[in-house]
């Protein structure tokens, strides 16, 4: 693997919830254009490593680097702007907005009208607009047929799982990210859905160049998609390496199956 | 039987609804308020509403192993009847014991009880005999509006239409006639000079024509609507049709405080005043999701600032003191200014909230907004608002001598301001600040992570919601020229937000219905000013229950109240299906 510079650096990053220790002092980094999973048991800390990265929760000591700028205690809006962007565990769509909208809504940081430009409708404005329906346009066509055609022009909720799973990443897409987090994004999939998933998250580095940060639980996605694993529990990185070399960590399995013949 | 008792049990309800009516007095104050000549009166109409509702609503068809029934005619009429008559007996029974216990000492705690109010409601008849008329009565009006639910649907809607048309002329009985006086037409056949209501005579041709106007709607509207409203739109996207019905629509915008005579214009102009901060409301509440119970502090902001910049006067014991501030601006420069203020005044009032939602925030903005009447009452600011004395000498906004102090311009000075605003908000929420608003409402937290800066946009709601809520303080100032603080109390606040929900919450239409309705009725209804609290609260409840997502929705927002409905749905699905499942198992 070329060693391309680190896109995301974490270090020592720690985050606490009264005396629930989360993260203790995590460090990892993830190299441009590549594909990194984060896997470990219920607790380990994932989604709570993807809400510090994006601002949600600010951390209690260490420090997280996008592009070598610190980003700790920006609000997750600015994050975004700076190029990362994310998906939910559980979807959080905007329900009772269309799917096109949805999408345009993440074109946000990416555009600036303000008061006087919507209530004018000056020729800036319009053209914003329309680069803003656009890009929304765009995003929603990487996943082909699933999301489009009269579809975008129905709310949000009417769609199947899957497909709010997907309008979540092409949301995040039309944020122009940078670096983008999937929190577990084929959960609730079926096997063939899943399968289509796994190759679009590839397309995605390999059409977008986009940086890719995966939680997951299916090993198969894991397998298929991961340049590198990372493997927590507890709030640590307890492996760290290829598919096959975490697979067969002692650590690892200890973590999903509890030790042998301890108890 | 299950359903008997379930007519009686709506039977009992209306005949304590009825009791209630006659203690409030809206049966006893109105027994000369004439609708249509001096048989159909508004105390006899309110004597036998409830019946009328209680034969209506036992009728209504039941859900029964998943298929609608509607009942028969006839067991709906015996429904009616059954429930009505119980209404009747409930009350008249209260009468009786009324009568019995003596009306002087209940009137020392229910002061509309009288000897006329017995009289009216026995018929002139001893109360046992009395009571027996009311029964009867009860039951005829319950098994006519069962009658009602059962007639085909042909026959309902022309019937319905007409009786509530003749009903509203009925009511609008001091503000029709002047307009027709004022067209120069003939009213006497209509309205009657010595009685009040309608005559017998103008409301069959009113109630025939609505009915005719229903049948005809009913079988060609359709067509009709299509036809006017599709021809020539290949072309211009607009068909004449609705060109002509804008242009009607101006027409009847520019000419109604001249037809409506300087009354109804002075009402009007009120609610302009409150679309104007329904509009701006509406911004907060209805496209940024955060409840404001203060918004009386932007009307306050509005109508001071304008008077404090136009150069009014302090009042003072003596008269007229000197102004307080002696800029003495035009009112149309001071406007721009205002607005500033009251942007100024929004981030003031929406730093300070951010981190909160729903239940805190609206009892934080309660107080903030509290707090306006505080101020301006206070000895502290008596130099520069006046105090409890107020000020006067407000600009009259004139344009080269022509004032707008006067009901029936000022009417247009109002609407100039309301169709600006309108179209403000308008275009704010078709844009991208709307669509950052709205994903804000739905999820507040997502629509950060997408890049949404919510402080920003909250601060930014608050800000031109302040502001448009602010030039109706101003047109306030202009409408009465003076100022005092009991005129910004939390009423206008708690008013405001009424008529945005009544309206729908996002909807601009709504808050124009919201307002013809919350302030334009209790202004044109003179009689029934004292009943405005309970009228407005019926209201607020009946559109809570009937129609939750407001009069003239917003499509989204009502989606979003039906949410959890849905979601409620969704879940008892999939049990079903996980029920289904474990059968399946079983066997």
């Amino acid at each position: 693997m070329s060693e391309a510079p680190a896109v995301l650096e974490v270090r020592g990053l720690e985050k606490h919830f009264g005396g629930l220790y989360a993260l203790t002092g995590l460090d990892m980094e993830v190299r441009g254009r590549e594909i990194v999973s984060v896997i470990g048991p219920n607790g380990a800390g994932k989604s709570t490593l993807f809400n510090t990265i994006t601002g949600l929760y600010g951390p209690d000591g260490g420090d997280v680097r996008f592009e070598g700028q610190s980003i700790v205690g920006l609000k997750p809006s600015q994050i975004t702007r700076l190029g990362i962007s994310r998906t939910f565990q559980t979807v959080h769509l905007f329900p009772n907005m269309t799917v096109l909208e949805n999408a345009m809504v993440g074109q946000h940081s990416r555009s600036r009208s303000g008061v006087l430009g919507a209530v004018l409708r000056l020729p800036s404005q319009r053209n914003e607009e329309e680069r803003i329906r656009g890009k929304a346009r765009e995003s929603l066509s990487f996943f082909g047929p699933r999301l489009s055609g009269y579809r975008q022009e129905q709310p949000a909720f009417t769609l199947s799982y899957a497909n709010r799973r997907r309008l979540e990443i092409a949301r995040a897409l039309a944020t122009e990210p940078k670096l983008l987090l999937l929190d577990e994004p084929t959960a609730g999939m079926n096997p063939t859905e899943t399968q289509e998933l796994t190759d679009q998250i590839w397309r995605l580095r390999k059409d977008r160049g986009v940086t890719i940060l995966v939680i997951e639980h299916d090993m198969r996605v894991v397998k298929g998609v991961s340049d590198r694993v990372i493997a927590l529990d507890y709030g640590k990185k307890i492996a760290e390496g290829t598919y096959e070399e975490v697979a067969h960590d002692e650590r690892v399995i200890e973590a999903y199956l509890g030790t042998k013949a301890s108890a | 039987m299950t359903d008997v008792r379930s007519w009686i049990r709506v039977g009992i309800i209306a005949g304590f609804v009825t009791i209630f009516l006659a203690l409030v007095g809206l049966i006893g104050r109105f027994v000369d308020l004439n609708l249509v000549g001096e048989q159909v009166t508004f105390a006899r109409l309110v004597l036998i509403a409830a019946p009328l509702v209680a034969g209506y609503v036992v009728t209504r068809p039941r859900i029964q192993a998943g298929e609608r029934r509607a009942l028969a005619p006839r067991d709906a009429i015996v429904a009616g009847a059954v429930s009505g008559a119980t209404a009747g007996f409930v009350f008249g029974i209260a009468v009786v014991a009324a009568d019995a216990f003596g009306i002087d000492r209940i009137r020392s705690v229910f002061l509309n009880v009288s000897e006329p109010l017995i009289d009216f409601v026995t018929f002139g008849q001893p109360p046992v005999v009395g009571a027996v008329i009311l029964t009867a009565v009860s039951a005829i009006a319950g098994g006519l509006a069962a009658g009602l639910r059962v007639t085909p649907i042909v026959a309902r809607r022309p019937i319905t239409t007409a009786v509530s048309t003749i009903l509203v002329l009925g009511f609008l009985q001091r503000i029709i006639p002047i307009a027709l006086d004022q067209l120069g037409l003939e009213r006497d056949w209509l309205y009657s000079r010595s009685i009040g209501g309608l005559t017998w005579l103008g409301a069959i041709a009113v109630g025939a024509a609505a009915a005719g106007l229903s049948v005809l709607n009913a079988r060609k509207g359709r067509e009709l609507r299509a036809r006017l409203f599709s021809a020539g739109e290949e072309k211009t996207g607009v068909a004449p049709a609705q060109l002509v019905l804008v242009l009607v629509l101006v027409a009847v915008l520019v000419a109604v405080p001249w037809v409506v005579g300087e009354v109804i214009s002075q009402v009007l102009g009120t609610v302009l005043i409150y679309v104007l901060l329904g509009i701006g409301l509406n911004i907060v509440v209805g496209y940024a999701g955060l409840l404001d119970l203060g918004y009386v502090f932007f009307f306050a902001v509005g109508a001071y600032s304008t008077a404090l910049l136009t150069g009014a006067a302090l009042n003072t014991f003596t008269g007229s003191g000197p102004p307080a501030v002696s800029l003495d601006l035009n009112f149309y420069l001071a406007i721009p200014i205002v607005l500033l203020i009251a942007a100024g005044a929004g981030l003031l009032i929406g730093a300070p909230v951010l981190r909160l939602r729903g239940d805190y925030l609206a009892l934080v903005t309660l107080g903030l907004g509290e707090m306006v009447t505080v101020l301006i009452r206070s000895p502290w600011l008596v130099p520069l608002v006046g105090g409890p004395n107020g000020m006067r000498g407000v600009s009259d906004a004139a344009i080269a001598g022509f004032g707008f102090r006067e009901t029936q311009h000022f009417y247009y000075l109002a609407l100039g301001f309301v169709l600006l605003a309108v179209f403000v908000s308008w275009r704010l929420s078709a844009s991208r600040i709307g669509r950052a608003w709205t994903a804000m409402r739905e999820d507040e937290q997502t629509a950060e992570a997408m890049g949404v800066n919510t402080t920003r946009f909250k601060l930014l709601a608050f800000a031109m919601g302040g502001a448009i809520g602010s030039l109706g303080g101003s047109m306030f100032a202009v409408q009465i020229g003076s100022l005092t603080p009991a005129s910004f109390e939390v009423q206008v606040s708690i008013l405001v937000l009424g008529l945005v929900i009544l309206g729908g919450l996002g909807s601009l239409p709504g808050v124009v219905v919201g307002s013809l309705v919350l302030v334009g009725l209790p202004g044109l209804l003179r009689e029934f000013e004292e009943y405005r609290g309970l009228a407005y609260g019926a209201a607020l409840v009946a559109v809570m229950i009937l129609r939750p997502q407001g009069l003239v929705p917003n499509v989204r927002r009502s989606r979003e109240l039906q949410e959890e409905e849905r979601a409620q749905d969704e879940w008892a699905q999939e049990k079903e299906v996980e029920v289904a499942a474990v059968e399946g198992m079983a066997t």
